[in-house]
């Protein structure tokens, strides 16, 4: 009676480890793949930002198919002013029959460097955004542009979506901004055509433009407050007096 | 009583009959205990790498907002109580202060909104961090490069050079800037550049400081360029930044389900360590950039690995960190001569991380701003490097630095370019260069070590 007594009691003690056992085992499984999505998100932020720094290092040396390459095949490219261009091959044409041949020529630098790289993966964790700084450094002179990218995983693999690359200022060497910018690019500047128009009108440096950022303020959450209707202009920030 | 005694016994006997058994449940315990334990340090660690990325896309968000105008979004990446260190200018505090200076310093309005107005050119472009979290991983460094192009159309052009030392907090989660140090080295006109620089003397307070005093004096004085002056570094003494974890080898696992846990746990490790990893060698590229900057060469040196290697345009290679010390040397003495500029921009970064965290490959570029003897110069170029973790600190294996272009300041690098040196005579290297070729005019196209990221085609380093 005793010893049955004993037996159900340690059986059910075990019984009751046992299942405490599998809860933990259970929690702990949770746990890990949740800290898993955390880290395939850190690693993403870091494949995406690649992928924007390859292109810069392409374009260094006109190596566009290998640059076409990191294009999805419906991705859509708009550069300065040039309208948009819709798939791989006609981002192989922009370059290719816009910017140059295949292949870095002597003499002729045009370096595209890619600074302050800002990636945002979408909760969703197949779509993702940068903004970035092109910093040029070319035979011509200075170039600073923005991209606000858009990418997408497909099998695995971060590509761009969308190329978006407004240009902000371009200057030459001898006196750099100080008078000597050049005018943003329009559709009919130079072959190739457009498929479709620019989705937005703006001037570059002297004049004010803001490509809007693809992210909320990093600290406050808030969007992004528009700029003032008077940016850009020679009043923006005198009182009205001396307007 | 006695049957209390009984019953012990019995318990006993049963829980000794089954010695067996109760070792494997002890065993099994431990492992759940060492899993459990596992499981609470990758979460730390997770922690530590999201903080870091969070860091970094403050820093970057900062200089979006301070391109455009936006200074009360810019003063918004700070506690309430933040604080911002003006060069000598002095201490401001609070998010309405640091937003007034913001706009006094870049022509923006207080009274307008978001914006500048026509011609105002005020990019302060935010590179190279190195970002520490403290090990409570509430609270963080960084060290950061600000490299500024500013300006008003047909009255001035002007390059900015400035070192930011930060400090962060984590207040509900959110990271923020807690107090932020602005060492402004040089604003340069265009025209002469920073060659042309005379030193300061007395009073250097920019006219903002005279219009809109601040609510403390700087603790420290110094003298901007051409004065050799290195902003304290917050990471002195702690080698945290460059260290991820140790390579490990995972054991077989047995299975059951709780060895397919530790499988699990084995795999998620290993790519937390990887992506950890990856941050610590932008963290070592960016440190040895700043060693550089200042003329630290054997900090900079300390960074190699016993019988790591260095090479830098045609100088050709020397291998482990005396030699590559003695290679370092050669661009000036230790510390900088009088007025020597030797700025090397660390960016453009592509990590690639061994498949079991031990060695790394990188691509990175960096832009060069020198002056000796007062004659400016620029260069850039291109980095493969290669990096080992050496348990759990990232070191360079090799360092090899392919120079695109060498260029006079004042007529520019398309007018007048240098060639490169050749191996030194005074101090030669242990073996020749390892790839023959001429920096611009002419064009070498810097082979890869990765295959391309979407298509994974091996890039040609010669041509399509």
């Amino acid at each position: 009676m005793l010893k049955k007594t004993v037996m159900a009691f340690v059986s059910l003690w075990a019984a009751a480890a046992y299942a405490q056992g599998s809860q933990e085992l259970q929690g702990l499984e949770q746990q890990l793949n949740s800290l898993g999505d955390r880290i395939q998100r850190l690693q993403d932020l870091t494949e995406v930002e690649i992928v924007q720094d390859a292109y810069g290092y392409y374009v260094d040396k006109a190596q566009w198919h290998y640059l076409a390459d990191l294009f999805a095949p419906d991705a859509t490219l708009e550069i300065g002013g040039k309208g948009v261009f819709l798939g791989r091959a006609r981002v192989f044409e922009y370059m290719h029959v816009g910017l140059g041949p295949i292949g870095p020529r002597d003499g002729l630098l045009i370096d595209h460097q890619q600074f302050q790289c800002l990636p945002t993966i979408n909760p969703d964790g197949v779509t993702a955004a940068v903004r970035c700084i092109a910093f040029v450094m070319s035979s011509g002179g200075w170039g600073h542009n923005y991209y606000e990218d858009k990418f997408v995983k497909i099998n695995g693999v971060w590509q761009f979506q969308k190329l978006h690359g407004p240009f902000n200022m371009y200057s030459g060497y001898k006196v750099g901004w100080l008078d000597n910018t050049i005018l943003n690019t329009y559709p009919e500047k130079w072959p190739p055509w457009p498929d479709l128009p620019p989705t937005v009108i703006y001037l570059t440096f002297p004049n004010y433009y803001i490509e809007p950022y693809h992210y909320p303020n990093p600290v406050t959450g808030r969007p992004m407050p528009p700029p003032s209707p008077r940016a850009g202009g020679e009043a923006f920030g005198r009182p009205p007096a001396s307007q | 009583m006695a049957v209390t005694s009984k019953a012990l016994l019995a318990l006993n006997l049963m829980l000794g009959l089954s010695l067996c058994s109760a070792s494997f449940a002890r065993d099994e315990a431990a492992r759940l205990a060492a899993l459990k334990s596992r499981v609470q340090a990758m979460a730390q660690e997770t922690a530590c790498v999201e903080a870091i990325t969070k860091i970094q896309t403050l820093g970057r968000a900062f200089g979006y907002y301070t391109d455009k105008g936006y200074f009360g979004e810019a003063a918004d990446l700070f506690t309430e109580e933040g604080s911002f260190q003006w060069g000598v200018d002095g201490i401001y505090r609070g998010k309405a202060h640091i937003r007034e200076l913001l706009t006094r310093h870049g022509g923006g309005s207080m009274t307008d909104g978001p914006g500048l107005p026509f011609g105002r050119l005020n990019l302060r472009m935010q590179l190279q961090p190195v970002v520490t979290v403290a090990a409570d991983g509430n609270s963080a460094h960084a060290r950061w490069r600000e490299w500024g192009l500013l300006g008003e159309y047909k009255k001035s052009a002007t390059w900015g050079d400035a070192i930011i030392e930060d400090d962060y907090v984590k207040q509900n989660e959110v990271w923020k800037i807690a107090a932020r140090r602005y060492y402004l080295n040089f604003e340069a006109p265009y025209q002469g550049g920073w060659a042309a620089l005379k030193a300061v003397s007395g009073d250097w307070r920019s006219p903002v400081a005279k219009e809109f005093p601040p609510d403390a004096p700087v603790p420290q004085q110094y003298q901007p360029f051409p004065a050799l002056f290195v902003p304290p570094y917050d990471y002195a003494g702690t080698l945290a930044a460059i260290q991820s974890r140790a390579p490990f080898d995972s054991p077989q696992r047995p299975d059951d389900a709780l060895g397919r846990l530790e499988a699990l746990a084995d795999a998620k490790e290993l790519q937390l360590a990887r992506t950890h990893s990856v941050r610590a060698i932008e963290n070592l590229q960016a440190m040895y950039g700043y060693y550089i900057d200042k003329g630290q060469w054997h900090k900079a040196a300390s960074l190699f690995s016993r019988d790591g290697t260095y090479e830098s345009g045609q100088s050709g290679v020397y291998i482990g960190t005396a030699h590559v010390e003695r290679a370092l040397s050669l661009m000036g003495p230790p510390g900088l001569a009088p007025g020597q500029l030797n700025n090397y921009v660390m960016v453009q970064p592509i990590i690639n991380v061994s498949d079991d965290n031990r060695t790394a490959k990188a691509r990175w570029r960096s832009d060069v701003q020198l002056a000796r003897d007062g004659h400016g110069r620029w260069g850039g170029g291109v980095y493969e490097n290669e990096y080992v973790n050496d348990k759990g600190t990232w070191k360079f294996s090799k360092l090899h630095f392919y120079v695109t272009f060498w260029g006079d300041y004042d007529q520019g690098w398309a007018a007048k370019p240098y060639p490169m040196d050749p191996p030194s005579t005074t101090n030669p290297p242990d073996r020749p260069p390892t790839l023959v070729y001429q920096s611009f005019p002419k064009l070498q196209i810097v082979p890869y070590h990765y295959n391309n990221p979407v298509s994974g085609r091996p890039t040609p380093g010669e041509h399509e």
